[in-house]
């Protein structure tokens, strides 16, 4: 038996195995995002392993497994640049990130024998030293960083056959954007969907002015072909080049990837409850709390200890299958008059907007 | 955990065969119970995947060994195939997330899902814990007993282990 498994084995020479960069020419999340799954499912990496780079135009990119309500500021990320800024999902596990021109994507394809991080981060450190000078490390959580602030952030896919590593590498990214996009507080919020760790992070251009996108593409790129020099590939992702690349690009922007795929979870706020509707007028609080699955609120209950909204608790339940988003309350606050339940439906709205 | 696990599946396995064992001198009952630990061995099969399966008649329960569970680290989430979906063998059926990457899963046994472990998506640790007992996957109603035996048993897995092929 352990002889035969032997036999089978293909033992593939490091030096035989070709090595290509690739550069995509798109800035758009779900189209790299799609790309990256093309290649991914339609490639053998056993003797050839390949290198994507690319930027995006401004977006989140949440794990796979993540709650975008919970890592995002959700209701504010139409604001943030002045075409917004878009949220993805991606199909690796890990933390959220924040993307712009600013920031550069790199993806290592192999079989899932070579699939080593590790070795990926050593290459990215070796060629901004010999490129800059400037020496970033690699921390035990697979990060770079500089000091203790992290300039990239690391995820993986790992399939049957086939692997890809993935890192963000921040060069000249816009940190007012980051923080507002991404920052907040916590929410009481209860889900078995994995969390980032929030980490403080610099741009490597802060650390050495010279860095740039261009130069961290030929200085990676290259160190990557070594010794050979020759296979730099500009990609133009379209479906004519990459047959049904619309059709995954198509599911990765849909709200039902996207916010859809959201592992379970429950969504708790207190409000103060206007005066006016109280006899005695003392400070007392009305409980909102929303159970959301698949994106749609499965459950909202009210914990209410004055009584007065026991009607409201009963039609609040409309709510029940519609997308967790505000607009599913704007369209049921216009058409209401009654002023107990425009509160309550505010709060769910508040709920909604400030998770 | 093993000895404890295999007592009860041979004292099953002495009351269901009263005849058989009639047939045999009580000699032959010692050396059975001697012989329980492989006796558990054979009943759990492995892929070279490193995904197990335990027969119950028609049912087989999947996991991941403890090989894998190791090469993961810290798993943090799992997605389990929804109970009635019908898995052909080697299809893409979930995932594991451990430190930072999302591992697929694949299904080791074709066959409709007949249960999935809840306790593992809300604690996907138990994985890590206990990989062959509380961290089992998912169960399945077994539709092609030759898959079973193309699989390899405890054993053979060890002698694979050792093997340059696994990783």
């Amino acid at each position: 038996m352990k002889s035969s498994f032997r036999f089978l084995s293909k033992v593939v020479d490091a030096s035989k195995i070709k090595r290509t960069v690739l550069i995509s020419q798109s800035n758009d999340i779900y189209t790299n995002l799609a790309l990256e799954d093309w290649i991914y499912r339609k490639y053998d990496f056993e003797s050839h392993n390949i290198l994507m780079l690319w930027c995006n135009d401004p977006c989140v990119v949440i794990g796979r497994y993540q709650n975008p309500w919970l890592e995002a500021n959700v209701a504010d990320l139409p604001y943030v640049t002045d075409a917004g800024v878009a949220l993805a999902r991606r199909n690796s596990g890990g933390g959220t990130v924040y993307h712009d021109r600013g920031n550069l994507n790199l993806t290592f394809f192999t079989s899932k024998k070579q699939y080593d991080r590790k070795v990926n981060l050593r290459l990215i450190k070796v060629a901004i030293y010999k490129e800059y000078g400037l020496m970033v490390d690699i921390s035990p959580r697979d990060d770079l960083v500089v000091g203790d602030l992290k300039v990239s952030g690391t995820a993986a896919k790992l399939g049957r056959l086939s692997a890809y590593h993935h890192c963000t590498l921040l060069v000249d990214a816009n940190k007012t954007n980051i923080s507002r996009a991404l920052q907040k507080e916590s929410s009481e919020i209860k889900t078995t969907a994995s969390r980032s760790i929030r980490s403080k992070v610099t741009n490597l251009c802060d650390q050495n002015s010279a860095i740039t996108v261009d130069g961290l593409i030929s200085a990676i790129g290259r160190e990557f072909l070594l010794p050979a020099d020759d296979d730099f590939q500009y990609v133009n992702p379209t479906n004519a080049a990459f047959p049904e690349l619309d059709k995954i690009r198509a599911n990765l922007g849909e709200w039902e990837w996207c916010f859809g795929r959201t592992p379970k979870f429950t969504v708790t706020k207190s409000f103060i409850i206007p005066s006016k509707f109280l006899v005695d007028g003392r400070d007392q609080k009305l409980g909102v709390v929303i159970t959301v699955e698949n994106g749609r609120i499965s459950d909202v209950q009210l914990n209410d200890s004055t009584g007065l909204f026991s009607l409201e608790a009963l039609m609040i339940n409309r709510l029940r299958e519609c997308k967790f988003t505000p607009e599913t309350v704007d369209g049921l606050i216009q058409s209401l008059l009654e002023e107990k339940y425009k509160f309550v439906s505010d709060c769910v709205r508040q709920v909604m907007t400030s998770i | 955990m093993v000895i404890q696990r295999v007592i009860p599946r041979v004292a099953l396995l002495i009351n269901h065969s009263t005849t058989l064992n009639k047939a045999y001198n009580s000699r032959n009952v010692v050396l059975r119970l001697i012989s329980t630990s492989q006796c558990n061995f054979a009943e759990r099969y492995f892929t070279k995947k490193h995904e197990w399966v335990e027969v119950e008649g028609k049912i087989g329960i999947v996991g991941i060994s403890d090989y894998a569970q190791s090469a993961l680290g810290d798993v943090v989430y799992a997605q389990l195939p929804d109970v009635d979906s019908v898995l052909s063998q080697k299809d893409e059926c979930g995932a594991l997330e451990s430190v930072k990457a999302a591992s697929e899963l694949y299904s080791p046994v074709s066959g409709r899902v007949v249960e999935k472990n809840e306790s593992v998506e809300e604690t996907p640790s138990l994985i890590n814990t206990s990989c062959y007992d509380k961290g089992w996957l998912f169960k399945v109603e077994l539709t092609n007993d030759k898959e079973i035996t193309a699989l390899m048993n405890e054993s053979q897995y060890k002698e694979f282990l050792k093997s340059d092929e696994h990783h």
